[in-house]
């Protein structure tokens, strides 16, 4: 089945022009000789890869993910998956390394990092132990690692019960809004809940998108699939399944669908019919008149960047379209592609300058825009971007929730 | 008018030309090798690529079916680095006559092709997008064998061994007749006009389909080939990455063969008068297109990336006296014309099939040896080409892994076929040519997805600034590939291919408008 | 419920045309959302704007060859479009690239005189509108030209291009600079990058400038900048204290790509909305009316509603247009009948390249005000119209340009919207 799927993403690579379209949007190849560029890794080298011999290729590592290659092509090849079935073949016979491993399980280290959160940020924040860290695992030691919550997102959500309204969604939360920012969280509830949805937040666990990236595909496959199955009779119920991690939402939506080959599942199938990012939510909501628009002034001037993964949904910027709606609020568009982190890849030692440089536009761009918010939809973005350029950078959901007025989130 | 002296000449640089020239500079005669194009434009150069396993002729020539795989296993053995082993399938789909199957395994018993089979579902495994309503599969060691790297690894080992000579673009436009004796041919340079002699005490006539017309040339009457006109269709990438057949009686359309980085569906089969006949028809293209949807669905969205012709070349004999042909098989012809008709010094090799190159050159050799009254064995089916001394097949990834260790060393003047400049330079130095089409055929230039819409542009440019080319034969070498070029794929100028056109008139048109370089 | 947005107008591509007709109703008032597959014609082409170039002998003056084109040609979009529409659109254009992101960027030219402009093999183009960073390299005058090559650049051969040039009689030679690169390879967008930066501007004058001659201008590949081109222009004629032009070249076109930025901070000043990476698979129909695009977005599909349609998705070369194997032409974004198909058993292509090639002319079918046939809110503009052979003809940004213009007053002035805008 999985090497079916293959076969079709494999098939894209027909439409393959060579028009070199993907090469100027590429982050990473535009920053380091080390990536060859989305043409030369994707439908280009695909036809030298012939299923059971062996990978010969090194260069395919430095493939970011990001997808934007895929977004610009205008004949519609399956760059980016493409890539990812290359990287994971590689990965396969050279072996996936300890650091890799750990990285692709933010349960695992969240799990770890909570309940000793005031000690493990600490650690994070010494040089020593960093410099350690590099040495051994392999995560540079100027990454920018987020500090945990002392609190999990879970903690609250036990205790937490929304208002029945018969409107439902399940909200999938992600990692991310789980162990390092609940508050996060607890603001999309809050607004989700403002405009009248009842919020149902089950235990859950890793979309599984890290463990993708890193070519742990039979892993990966087990963490969406479980994720799957927990949705899904929400779905089924009439619910819609909401998240506000774009990364992850394009995970439920396509790419485990795509590059994990999981095309028949029927409750992944059904789960990726009905997941919205929260803007995107928001604003089809407003477009049926129905958004609640109380907005009191918000006198911010605030850059948006849309993470290359938010891109992916095919959708536009809603939440341009939804900071639009908030008075005093002045928003700029950001133009760059990607920040550079694309996920794990940016913290990898081998790898960090490259997605600092990759990301430097977009930082140059924050420092000209002279905004002193950057919002942004992906959590490991708004780690890279504070981290680069030492502005606070906040999710969409949170300048409205701001602007609406909300109870500041507590516990 | 330059002379050149040598034991043997032989006209003809194809497969079977070139294997006569290896086998006789090991016998260690003197060799001169001549075609008025380049090595391995005929025939050898517009065929699919199979190594045949002889399973194609189990059933209907048993003969040719041992000779294909006793030679399939020597070929594989001295000229490992110009084959890829990718395997073989024949399998029964919904269209082919389901009792075949059986006789296809008794006949491949019966001839000693190793022959095993498998369920259907394990061929699917491997091969997924194959017809999923095959009824039974067969694995047998079908392999690729690229014709441009073995021709020029026996010329350079022929070059190497006896300091043979070869001579690309050299026509024969006489051959030399003292009595009842062929003593050599007169040749002209293409290129220059200038004319050689060749004194040669034999003569081989190994031009396959146009065998007739230099018969003509020594005033040998009856030497009838029937040139079997035949297209073929590259697909822009592997399908399949195994070759294969429909398990049925041979017929048009009925293999897939994968070679490089497409794979090749054909043939069809067209009587023609003119072996210099390319005519492509409309209904034929139709024709494979549909014989590969029965063995791939969905083989009409793939994109197909060129379409060409080639020739096969079919004896007759047109003399009454039949006993005189050495016809040691019913696959191949060779004729000792001192027998047949009484002129010494020329034997004529045609027919046959790219796999039995070898056995038909050993054949032609012996009779070349009767001639010079000499006994040389034949070594050919231990000594390694050069290249292949290893032992070890090619395999695809080979091009990507070299530029992979080379990425930071040298820009990619061709992207699609990987080829870098430096390689490129080398190349033009070493062959000392303007034609871009040599290039094309040895290393893959402009034959990939994109059809030199980039690389083209390119090899032009490069080529002007080293070789001291003027603009106009720069100018001259970029219209007449892109002529070439247009050849090949408006036949098959649907789908994606339609849309790379495009994108390629798009450069050359609007952005370079090569229409209007002045005249 | 199914997931759905509503706009004004709904606009198909985001080439040429497709952002000239949103950018233009955007600032007419009206709520626009772009539709693109992909990022398109503006990243190929080589940035100038022809209007008329060839008919087929070489046209000098656009404003007078014209008239007698569309004459003999009633199925050509500029007959369909009236010659009178061309300059506006041109002055609009102008307008927003000087508007635009680059500081100091213009375009100059007009229809009363084409520029004679060399490519990057050495012919002679002729183009109405050119960026000013191209202006210098006109063939008319008889000023040496000093073509330079910039190793790694793999996609321009100066010694070529000079030897072409010198053939028209203008004086010309190639000189070869090799930067320091880190890389064995580069292309004319990482190039442009560089000429952005002062610092690489000032070495790399540093080492051309000792091998310039007299009073040669200089012919460089088209990387003279991507964010500030006017800047590293002016800064390199500066330093040289010679005229310098750009020569496009093999895609990535750079100074296409400044094109798509500009027109796509026109349609953004003017609230328009752009969606990349999203495929229109249908149309939704009410009677003769378009009502909405299902695009497909990740996961599922979202129903774009709209008042009005402009369909600028290309011709060929975008798939817009496509021809199966079975040879049946389809356009395949809202599956409307298409004009030109030559008949059964009649030629697609002609057996020279350089020849006639019929299934060039192929188009949606449109009626005198661009509306699609059967499709009374849809408007076609570009690559999509039917009549033209764009890269023979010379005409090609001319078409787009012009029609998405056109396509614009029509949506604009079309029921429902005048009053919405």
């Amino acid at each position: 089945m999985t090497e079916v799927l293959h076969e079709l993403l494999r098939g894209s690579l027909d439409h393959c022009v060579k028009c070199t379209i993907c090469e100027t949007a590429c982050p990473v190849s535009n920053v380091t000789p080390l990536f060859p560029g989305p043409k030369y890794a994707g439908p280009q080298a695909e036809r030298y890869r012939v299923g059971d011999e062996p990978s010969v290729e090194w260069s395919v590592d430095y493939c970011s993910g990001c997808g934007i290659c895929t977004q610009v092509c205008p004949q519609g090849v399956k760059i980016a998956e493409i890539n990812a079935q290359a990287r994971r073949k590689l990965k396969q016979q050279n072996g996936v390394p300890l650091r890799d491993r750990l990285i692709a399980r933010p349960t695992v280290i969240g799990r770890l990092g909570t309940p000793t959160a005031r000690l493990a940020n600490a650690s994070l924040r010494s040089r020593p132990l960093r410099i350690a860290v590099e040495r051994v695992i392999g995560i540079h030691r100027d990454a920018a690692l987020p500090g945990f919550a002392r609190r999990s997102f879970r903690s609250w959500a036990r205790r937490h019960s929304s208002p029945a309204t018969g409107r439902r969604v399940v909200y999938f939360h992600n990692c991310g809004t789980q162990y390092y920012e609940p508050d996060v969280g607890k603001k999309t509830v809050a607004v989700l809940e403002h405009n009248g949805y009842q919020v149902e937040i089950p235990k859950q666990d890793c979309c599984g998108l890290p463990l993708q990236s890193n070519g742990l595909f039979d892993d990966a496959r087990k963490y969406v699939l479980k994720a799957a199955r927990v949705l899904a009779p929400y779905a089924r119920d009439g619910a819609l399944v909401v998240g506000n991690a774009t990364s992850c939402t394009l995970m439920l939506k396509r790419e485990a669908r795509e590059i994990l080959g999981l095309e028949d599942d029927p409750d992944l199938k059904l789960v990726s019919e009905r997941t919205y990012d929260v803007c995107e939510l928001l604003l089809e909501l407003h477009d049926r008149g129905e958004l609640k628009t109380d907005f009191h002034p918000v006198d911010e001037v605030v850059a948006y960047h849309a993470p290359c993964q938010q891109q992916g949904h095919g959708i536009g910027k809603p939440a341009l379209e939804l900071l639009a709606l908030v008075p005093g609020l002045e928003v700029r568009e950001l133009d760059a592609h990607c920040c550079g982190i694309a996920g794990t890849y940016g913290i990898k030692r081998e790898k960090y300058d490259i997605a600092m440089a990759a990301g430097a536009d977009l930082f140059d761009q924050i420092h000209a825009s002279q905004a002193g918010l950057v919002a942004c939809d992906s959590e490991t973005c708004r780690w890279q971007i504070e981290h680069a350029t030492q502005k606070t950078s906040v999710h969409p959901l949170e300048l409205l929730h701001r602007a609406y007025r909300l109870p500041e989130p507590t516990g | 008018m330059a002379t050149l002296s040598t034991d043997v000449l032989v006209i003809g640089g194809g497969a079977t030309g070139a294997s006569v020239v290896w086998d006789a500079a090991l016998r260690g005669l003197h060799v001169v090798l001549a075609d008025r194009a380049d090595l391995v434009e005929g025939t050898s150069g517009r065929f699919h690529g199979l190594l045949h396993s002889g399973g194609r002729y189990v059933v209907k020539d048993p003969r040719a079916a041992e000779e294909c795989i006793v030679e399939n296993r020597i070929l594989r053995e001295v000229a490992a680095d110009c084959i890829e082993d990718t395997g073989g399938l024949f399998v029964t789909t919904p269209f082919d006559d389901p009792a075949y199957a059986d006789r296809f395994a008794q006949g491949c018993r019966d001839t000693g092709v190793d022959c095993e089979e498998v369920a259907p579902a394990e061929a699917l495994r491997d091969e997924p997008l194959l017809n999923p309503r095959i009824s039974r599969a067969f694995r047998v060691p079908d392999a690729n064998i690229d014709p441009w790297k073995m021709v020029w690894a026996m010329a350079r080992g022929a070059h190497e061994r006896s300091g043979a000579r070869i001579l690309p673009y050299h026509a024969a436009v006489d051959v030399h007749r003292r009595g009842e004796e062929v003593t050599g041919a007169r040749l002209r340079d293409v290129r220059t006009g200038e004319e050689l002699d060749v004194e040669a005490r034999v003569t081989v006539n190994a031009t396959g389909a146009w065998a007739g017309k230099v018969a003509d040339m020594a005033g040998i009457e009856g030497v009838h080939v029937i040139p079997g006109r035949g297209i073929m269709l590259a697909m822009n990438h592997r399908l399949v990455d195994t070759v294969v057949n429909r398990c049925q009686m041979p017929t048009d359309g009925d293999i897939i063969v994968p070679i490089r980085t497409v794979c090749v569906i054909g043939t069809t089969d067209v009587h023609t008068d003119d072996p210099d006949d390319q005519t492509v028809a409309q209904e034929e293209v139709d024709a494979l297109l549909d014989d590969g949807e029965r063995l791939v669905p969905g083989f009409r969205r793939a994109r197909a990336l060129r379409v060409w012709t080639g020739v096969r070349p079919l004896f007759e004999d047109a003399k009454e006296d039949v006993r005189s042909t050495r016809d040691v098989t019913r696959a191949h012809t060779l004729l000792d014309h001192a027998e047949r008709d009484g002129v010494g010094g020329f034997v004529t090799i045609t027919g046959g099939k790219l796999t039995t190159c070898r056995l038909m050159a050993e054949e032609t050799v012996d009779a070349v040896c009767r001639h010079l009254g000499e006994s040389r064995p034949c070594t050919t089916t231990t000594e390694r080409l050069p290249g292949s001394e290893t032992g070890e097949y090619y395999h695809l990834g080979e091009r990507l892994g070299r530029r992979e260790d080379n990425l930071r060393n040298d820009e990619l003047m061709c992207e699609c076929e990987l080829i870098t400049r430096g390689k490129f330079e080398e190349a033009l130095r070493r062959r000392g040519t303007d034609n871009l089409g040599d290039f094309r055929r040895t290393l893959r230039l402009g034959m990939g997805p994109c059809q030199g819409g980039f690389c083209i542009y390119r090899a032009t440019g490069i080529m002007h600034g080293i070789d001291g080319m003027t603009a106009e034969q720069a100018n001259e070498v970029l219209l007449s590939f892109l002529q070439e070029r247009w050849k090949g794929v408006r036949p098959i100028l649907y789908g994606d291919q339609l849309r790379q056109a495009r994108l390629d008139d798009w450069i050359f048109q609007g952005v370079l408008d090569v229409g209007h370089l002045k005249q | 419920m199914r997931p759905s947005l509503h706009y004004d107008v709904v606009v198909l591509g985001a080439g040429v045309a497709g952002l000239t007709a949103a950018a233009k109703v955007a600032e007419g008032g009206a709520r626009v959302c772009v539709l693109a597959k992909g990022v398109g014609s503006t990243h190929l082409a080589p940035g100038t704007l022809d209007v008329l170039g060839y008919t087929p002998e070489r046209v000098e003056v656009p404003a007078d060859a014209l008239p007698a084109f569309v004459a003999g040609r009633p199925d050509h979009p500029y007959a369909l479009l009236g010659v009178d529409a061309i300059s506006p659109a041109l002055d609009w254009f102008a307008g927003r690239i000087e508007r635009g992101p680059h500081p100091g960027y213009r375009y100059v030219g007009n229809l009363k005189r084409n520029l004679l402009l060399p490519t990057a093999v050495g012919a002679a183009r002729p183009s109405a509108l050119v960026p000013e960073t191209m202006a210098g390299g006109d063939l008319r005058a008889e000023r040496p030209v000093c073509v330079v090559g910039l190793r790694p650049l793999r996609d321009f051969h100066a010694s070529l291009c000079a030897a072409n040039i010198a053939r028209l009689g203008v004086e010309a030679r190639a000189v070869e600079l090799r930067l320091d690169m880190d890389r064995s390879e580069v292309n004319a967008l990482g190039l442009a990058r560089g000429f952005d930066d002062p610092v690489f501007r000032r070495d790399f004058v540093s080492r051309l400038a000792p091998q310039l001659d007299g009073d040669e201008r200089v012919g460089m590949p088209a990387v003279l900048g991507l964010r500030d081109p006017h800047g590293a222009w002016a800064d390199l004629e500066d330093r040289l204290g010679r005229p310098v032009f750009e020569i496009p070249t093999l895609p990535p076109s750079v100074p296409g790509i400044r094109v798509f930025d500009a027109l796509h901070a026109a349609l953004r000043a003017a609230g328009g909305r752009l969606v990349m990476g999203s495929r229109v698979a249908e149309g939704e129909r009410e009677g003769t009316r378009v009502t909405a695009l299902r695009s497909e977005t990740a996961g599922r599909e979202t129903y774009f509603g709209a008042r009005a349609v402009v369909l600028a998705t290309g011709g060929f070369a975008s798939g817009a247009l496509a021809l199966g194997s079975d040879w049946v032409v389809r356009e395949t974004v809202l599956d409307l009948p298409v004009r030109g198909v030559p008949a059964p058993g009649s030629p697609r292509f002609g057996a020279h390249y350089f020849g006639e090639q019929p299934m060039a002319r192929v188009g949606v079918a449109v009626d005198a005000t661009l509306r699609a046939e059967g499709a009374e809110n849809v408007f076609v503009a570009g690559a999509a119209l039917p009549g033209a052979e764009p890269w023979r003809e010379g005409s090609g940004e001319g078409i787009s340009l012009t029609s998405g213009h056109r396509a614009a007053e029509l949506v604009l002035a079309s029921d429902g919207l005048a009053a919405a805008a």
